[in-house]
């Protein structure tokens, strides 16, 4: 039912809180220090701590005797696990053997987490070797223990306590400074970790934003794309019509009621282009634009695209050039060529006032390559917009939409068909005094059917 | 969530000062410590990292055992008030117990107090704790400041306000001592509640707050004569 406790409330073992062996060293350089044997154990009896200080000899020849053996083990294991109070103060046990230990537990918190051993060391209340010890064997060896014994140091009971205190303190303070380290090494742990699930968790709440995103944008494409192509259909027959009844199919008509269809026809068309863009777009947008390549007569193409904006032009007095020269046979998509071509032919008018030019033309390129140039001396682009100019609904400035017309998808279309025939399209433009496009196709296409790529991700209302 | 071990006979109860920035919570427990003595309390440990400001908190231990042989342990811990500590006083507030929330009694503090009060109860509901069932204790700090609020003005805070407020001047150790007391007699009661301290560890109110304060210098404190023979 609860949650896990956190670290800040668990108990540690001893073992986690000491730097072991530079604690061993501290125990070492203490013991030699005061010539008396020190052991640290945890609070389950593990050893962590072993220095033997002059009681090797001694303990040694007690191990030779069977009995000796056996009362030295108990002795270790009373001095090691019996339960002692939970108090800071030491506490002595006797060795069978005249010797003698004191022993204090490490406290943490209120918690005892293992015990210190300071011993044996002899008391120096023992005048001689004590019966227990004397009498473990038959053969035993008195004179030759207390020559043994003499290298285990003497020193009063109190002495050893005294000393012992002095140590706690500083098992104490390592203790604690230890306790400290873990903390902030554990906390510092669980801070990143908390942060990374912070991370985690925004990260998916992003995810499934963009999925949505995602799933929004092709429905939209596909709504489009569904839309365009039902308004499509009638606006073909309000055009055809149109036209029939200008030719004289319905009767004869009157000079007004001729120049109203005209309007009704022209309106009519630019709708119709409109909506092709739009379609063209939902369909790049979709991946759905398939190539159909062919043998094209670019030098025709070129000249046809100026025909198509020639009237255009001339209401506006703009001059067109169109000398293709002669060019090679392309394999590639036409009618999408030919709409890149109207599409870059007519912005260059569009954006030419009065007295410019518009010039049309084409270059071989070394690497079987093809460049198709349409030039003006309009009004131009400043560099900051030139990357955007091909995204979606980009318009350089919002308001110029009055004045020229226009979707802002042209540019999109042109971008997006080249690539997918594996060209490029390339514009240098200085404001105020003109622009260039260039198409750079390859002669020949490469026989895998040329993947769509796709639109640039995020269209941008004019500014 | 107080942690028991039911073998070892043993509570372990984490308590935690929140509060906004420099609003004395640090000086709490740094009061506390003077006042305890060192039978009953640990060393007051206060990590306060300068190189990484992520890792900021201070705590006390402070134990008991109890008549019938159970051992207490309390935690009391403080909280980084600093925004930048967000993760650091969440993880510290996991599975608090009771909570002791120190404000800054000054007029001018009265926004960010308000702040983190409500940064507080967010944090609560984050770790799955409820501060209408939770002890809670108000401690108005640096009542010797000039633009601290009046009495009055306390007066009818008490009147909106449900848990207990008491004021303090933690710099010179005043009031310390009895924001505390009020704290462990509300946890007392919650825990005693939830798993009848008194039935199954008989243990009293009388001997849990005796146990603690009996161990504390309560010269000059509301308190002296109040704690109740062992
Ligand atoms: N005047 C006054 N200053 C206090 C009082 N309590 C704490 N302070 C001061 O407020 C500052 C911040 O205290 P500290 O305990 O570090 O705040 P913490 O960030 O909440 O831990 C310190 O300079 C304290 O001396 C008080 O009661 N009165
Ligand atoms: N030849 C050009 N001269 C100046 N600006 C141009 C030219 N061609 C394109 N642009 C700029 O790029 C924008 C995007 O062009 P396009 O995608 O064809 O959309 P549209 O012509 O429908 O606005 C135009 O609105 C215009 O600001
Ligand atoms: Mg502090």
């Amino acid at each position: 039912m609860s949650p896990a406790p956190s670290f800040l409330q668990q108990k540690l073992p001893l073992a986690d809180l000491l730097d072991l062996k530079a604690f061993s060293e501290v125990c070492q350089s203490f013991a030699e220090l005061y010539r008396v044997g020190l052991k640290v154990f945890d609070e389950s009896g593990n050893k962590l701590v072993d220095v033997k200080v002059g009681n090797a000899d001694f303990c040694g020849y007690i191990w030779t005797k069977a009995a000796g053996r056996e009362q030295c083990v108990a002795t270790v294991g009373r001095v090691k696990s019996e339960p002692v109070d939970e108090l800071a103060r030491p506490v002595a046990f006797q060795c069978f053997s005249g010797c003698r230990y004191v022993v204090q537990p490490v406290l943490h918190e209120g918690d005892s987490i293992g015990r210190v051993v300071f011993g044996p060391f002899v008391p120096d209340d023992l005048k001689e070797l004590p019966a227990t010890l004397t009498g473990i064997a038959p053969d035993f060896d008195a004179t030759q223990a207390g020559a043994y014994l003499q290298k285990i140091r003497r020193v009063p009971q109190e002495t050893a306590e005294k000393i012992l205190k002095h140590f706690m303190d500083l098992v104490d303070v390592l203790v604690f400074t230890g306790h400290k380290s873990v903390i902030a090494a554990r906390l510092h742990i669980e801070a990143v970790q908390e942060s990374y699930r912070e991370l985690e968790e925004k990260n998916r709440l992003l995810e499934e934003s963009y999925q949505k995103l995602k799933a929004l944008d092709r429905l939209k494409s596909n709504f489009i794309a569904t839309m365009s192509h039902e308004l499509r259909t009638p606006l073909t027959s309000v055009i055809g019509y149109s036209e029939m009844m200008l030719e004289g199919l319905g009767g004869t008509l009157s000079d007004e009621q001729r120049e109203y269809l005209g309007i009704i026809m022209e309106k009519g068309e630019s709708l119709l282009h409109l909506i092709t863009s739009i379609l063209d777009v939902s369909k790049i947008e979709a991946g759905r634009v398939r190539l159909v390549l062919g043998d094209v007569d670019v030098a025709q193409l070129l000249r046809d695209a100026a025909a198509t904006v020639l009237p255009a032009a001339r209401k506006k007095r703009v001059q067109v050039t169109c000398e293709p020269g002669t060019l090679p046979r392309l394999h590639a998509d036409r009618e999408k060529l030919r709409q890149c071509l109207i599409n870059l032919a007519s912005n260059a008018v569009k954006f030419t006032g009065t007295g410019g030019s518009v010039t049309i033309g084409a270059e071989l390129l070394p690497g079987e390559k093809l460049a198709l140039r349409i030039s003006d001396t309009g009004i131009g682009i400043a560099p900051e917009h030139l990357t955007r100019i091909f995204d979606v609904f980009y318009q350089v400035d919002g308001s110029t939409t009055r004045e020229y017309g226009g979707s802002g998808l042209g540019l999109a279309v042109v971008k997006s068909f080249v690539e997918a025939h594996g060209g490029e399209v390339k514009v240098t433009s200085t404001p105020g005094r003109g622009s260039t496009f260039g198409l750079l196709l390859p002669i020949r296409q490469r026989p895998e059917p040329a993947l769509t790529p796709s639109l640039p991700l995020h269209p941008v209302a004019p500014a | 969530m107080v942690q028991i071990n039911n073998d070892a006979r043993e509570l372990a109860i984490k308590v935690v000062y929140y509060g906004p920035a420099l609003s004395g919570k640090t000086t709490n427990l740094q009061a506390l410590y003077q006042k305890f003595s060192p039978e009953v309390r640990g060393r007051l440990m206060t990590l306060d990292t300068k190189d990484d400001r992520t890792l900021f908190f201070d705590m006390m231990p402070v134990f008991f055992k109890t008549e019938a042989g159970v051992k207490v342990k309390l935690r009391l811990f403080t909280v980084p008030g600093q925004v930048i500590h967000e993760s650091t006083r969440r993880i510290v507030l996991q599975g608090t117990d009771a909570v002791i929330f120190v404000a800054d009694s000054r007029r001018s503090e009265a926004a960010a107090t308000l702040a983190y009060w409500n940064n507080m109860l967010k944090n609560l509901e984050a770790n799955g704790l409820d501060y209408r069932t939770l002890p809670l204790v108000i401690q108005l700090n640096k009542r010797d400041l000039p633009d601290a609020r009046s009495e009055e003005e306390l007066g009818d805070l008490r009147k909106v306000i449900r848990p207990p407020m008491v004021p303090a001047v933690a710099v010179r150790g005043e009031g310390v001592a009895e924001t505390l007391w009020a704290l462990l007699s509300l946890t007392y009661r919650s825990l005693d509640r939830t798993m009848r301290l008194g039935e199954r560890w008989k243990i009293t109110e009388r001997e849990f707050l005796a146990r603690v304060f009996d161990h504390v210098d309560l010269k000059g404190t509301r308190l002296q004569g109040e704690a109740p023979p062992k």
